[in-house]
């Protein structure tokens, strides 16, 4: 069977000639099913092109991808949407909720936008008391917390069950107390069998994955497993 | 939750920048519906005061050389030199008008049925200024034109003389005072209210004087003729007119008011055209306010498409909003557009009644959604552009 996620000598590069940057050099990685993966490294070392390259928001410039068994590096922008929803989900460092809607409604996003025929309110509303905030559906994002935004956020990336969970410096916006809630509820999806994919670059955060990928100029340096 | 909710709530919370995309199309629409309405009006007057008042056909000698108007239409012209129609005609004409009348509409009883007005035109001295005198059937030229009202003394019987509005004021002719035309005496018996037409300028005798006058018995210089119906068939009159007299020439009123409403529907088209620049102004507007709606919400729709939104998902919802645009557009362009009628259309057509016009509600609400779709389609694509991993970079 092959692995969940499989990143094979990928390259990403922006600019060209004397302006070249090599964001990603050559990096390889497979994730397995309910793996946590922190992938850390010193800010400028390429941990979130890697992630959103895997998440496609970005494309690369060599290399595959192949999720599930599918290569989806290739796939062009509108296929890649299909190819995604239900299989990858973010969770941003600035959550990134939309400010018009409440917290059930952003929840409720990619199930509008996938187009799902199931009852979106009430699927929303479990996965919000999943992560505590059921008392806090009709709000919006400006009246809740940074935490309480996080937890949405989060919420809205497990609402379409996704095989890979992408988090790109979930904690970097909070405090002590409020970050380990955070890291404490990635824990918890993760020992429920959640495939999570974390950067960080903060190695007591990354203590929370059971396993670290370091990267350094856009390679990885430890190779660890 | 649908889409278009998605978009709804957005747009609320944008609601300035809503209102001024809207504002440009509701310019245009505005102009659009203002002039429709007005020009509408307009002509629906022009069409009353024709059926209500004036000859329904005029016959001229078939050479011309002046020109004669029935308040602000021209009839053709008219020659005064030796131009003329033998009066015997105008029984032929009675006989053909009447004939055609009856026999269109069914009519069994006998008599006249139509009006059938001579007239004869000649300049005079009065007081020592020219002056345009019209010989003229006193009893038909009053069924003819039923619009005029005697402001002062009576309407004339006998020889007396019947003055224009403004010759009156400025012969400075009186009841009572003499014109003398010729070697005919007459007195003055009356005085016309002001007409806004020619009439306002001419001395009205009786026929006979005029005719003895200038010495031009047994001659007229036109004949109007008043059917007093919509159904008459005119122009199958003066067709058989034009067959069976010679040297005459007849011309149907509607067809000459057709040639005017070519006018007017000529000066509707400009109007329009200038309406449509401003609605293409207004799409620009749009255009500008959509571009700038998209690069605030860049980072919005970073997170759409991070979150599952396809970009021709992307692309609806910026048609969602510009088709809310256009509804609200529409409908505040045609409720302007109307009171915008309301205030100028006085001012073009005195007196003519301006009303609301449903059916341009839908012509409102159909040309402003095409503008604001079109002005979103730019605006829209560049949306679809945006790099997902750019809009969402930290700041």
């Amino acid at each position: 069977m092959s692995p969940m996620l499989e990143v094979k000598n990928i390259t990403k590069q922006y600019g060209e000639g004397e302006a070249r940057v090599m964001a990603l050099n050559g990096v390889s990685l497979v994730a397995e099913k309910g793996d946590f993966i922190a992938i850390m490294g010193p800010s400028g070392c390429g941990k979130s092109t890697l992630l959103n390259v895997i998440g496609g928001l970005e494309r690369l410039t060599g290399g595959e991808v192949v999720l599930e068994g599918q290569r989806i590096d290739t796939l062009d922008e509108d296929a890649f949407v299909g190819a995604r929803r239900g299989k990858i989900a973010y969770v941003f460092q600035q959550f990134h909720l939309l400010a018009s809607l409440t917290a059930l409604e952003n929840v409720m996003l990619p199930l509008v936008l996938a187009g799902t025929k199931s009852d979106h309110q009430r699927e929303a509303l479990a996965i919000l008391s999943k992560v505590g905030l059921e008392k806090r559906a009709r709000h919006r994002p400006a009246q809740l917390s940074g935490g309480e935004q996080q937890r949405v956020a989060i919420a809205r990336a497990l609402v379409n069950n996704p095989s890979l969970l992408l988090a790109d410096e979930p904690t970097g916006n909070m405090d002590q107390k409020t970050s380990n809630e955070i890291l404490e509820m990635f824990s918890r999806l993760n020992r429920e069998g959640q495939t999570i994919m974390m950067v960080t670059h903060d190695p007591v955060i990354a203590r929370f994955a059971d396993r670290v990928v370091n990267l350094k100029d856009g390679q990885v340096v430890n190779g660890s497993n | 939750m649908r889409l278009h909710h998605i978009v709804a709530k957005d747009s609320l919370a944008r609601k300035r920048r809503m209102l001024f995309a809207a504002f440009g199309i509701v310019i245009g629409i505005m102009t659009v519906v203002g002039i429709l309405t007005v020009a509408r009006s307009g002509r629906a007057q022009l069409y009353e005061q024709l059926e209500r008042y004036g000859p329904n056909l005029t016959i001229l000698p078939a050479v011309s050389s002046l020109d004669v108007r029935m308040g602000s239409l021209s009839l053709g012209q008219l020659g005064v030199g030796e131009n003329y129609i033998a009066q015997d005609k105008v029984p032929v004409i009675r006989e053909i008008t009447d004939r055609l009348i009856r026999t269109s509409l069914d009519i069994r009883v006998p008599g006249p049925i139509a009006t059938v007005a001579p007239e004869l035109y000649a300049t005079t001295q009065v007081k020592g200024a020219n002056v345009m005198v019209v010989g003229m059937d006193g009893e038909a030229q009053r069924a003819i034109k039923s619009w005029w009202i005697v402001k002062e003394g009576a309407y004339p019987a006998g020889n007396d003389a019947l003055v224009g509005h403004t010759a009156a004021s400025l012969l400075g002719l009186k009841v009572g005072d003499e014109v003398v035309i010729g070697k005919q005496v007459t007195m003055v018996s009356g005085v016309l209210d002001e007409t806004g037409s020619v009439d306002d300028s001419q001395i009205f005798l009786p026929l006979t004087v005029v005719q003895d006058a200038v010495g031009k018995s047994g001659l007229i210089s036109a004949v109007n003729v008043r059917a007093l119906c919509t159904a008459c068939p005119v122009s199958v009159i003066a067709d058989e007119i034009n067959q069976t007299l010679t040297g005459v020439r007849a011309v149907a009123v509607k067809q000459v008011a057709e040639t005017e409403m070519g006018m007017l529907s000529r000066i509707n088209t400009f109007l329009l055209a200038i309406a449509g620049i401003t609605l293409l102004v207004g799409l620009f507007g749009v255009v500008n306010t959509m571009m700038a709606a998209v690069n605030e919400r860049v980072r919005d729709i970073g997170i759409l498409r991070a979150v599952g939104a396809s970009r021709n998902q992307i692309l609806k919802m910026f048609v969602y909003e510009a088709v809310a645009i256009g509804i609200a557009g529409g409908l505040a362009g045609y409720l302007s557009g109307t009171l915008l009628a309301f205030v100028i259309g006085p001012l073009i057509f005195k007196g003519a009644p301006i009303g609301f016009v449903p059916s341009y509600i839908g012509v409102s609400l159909l040309l402003s959604i095409v503008v604001a779709i079109l002005a979103s389609i730019y605006p829209a694509y560049r949306a679809t552009k945006i790099k997902v991993a750019d809009s969402l970079r930290s700041l």
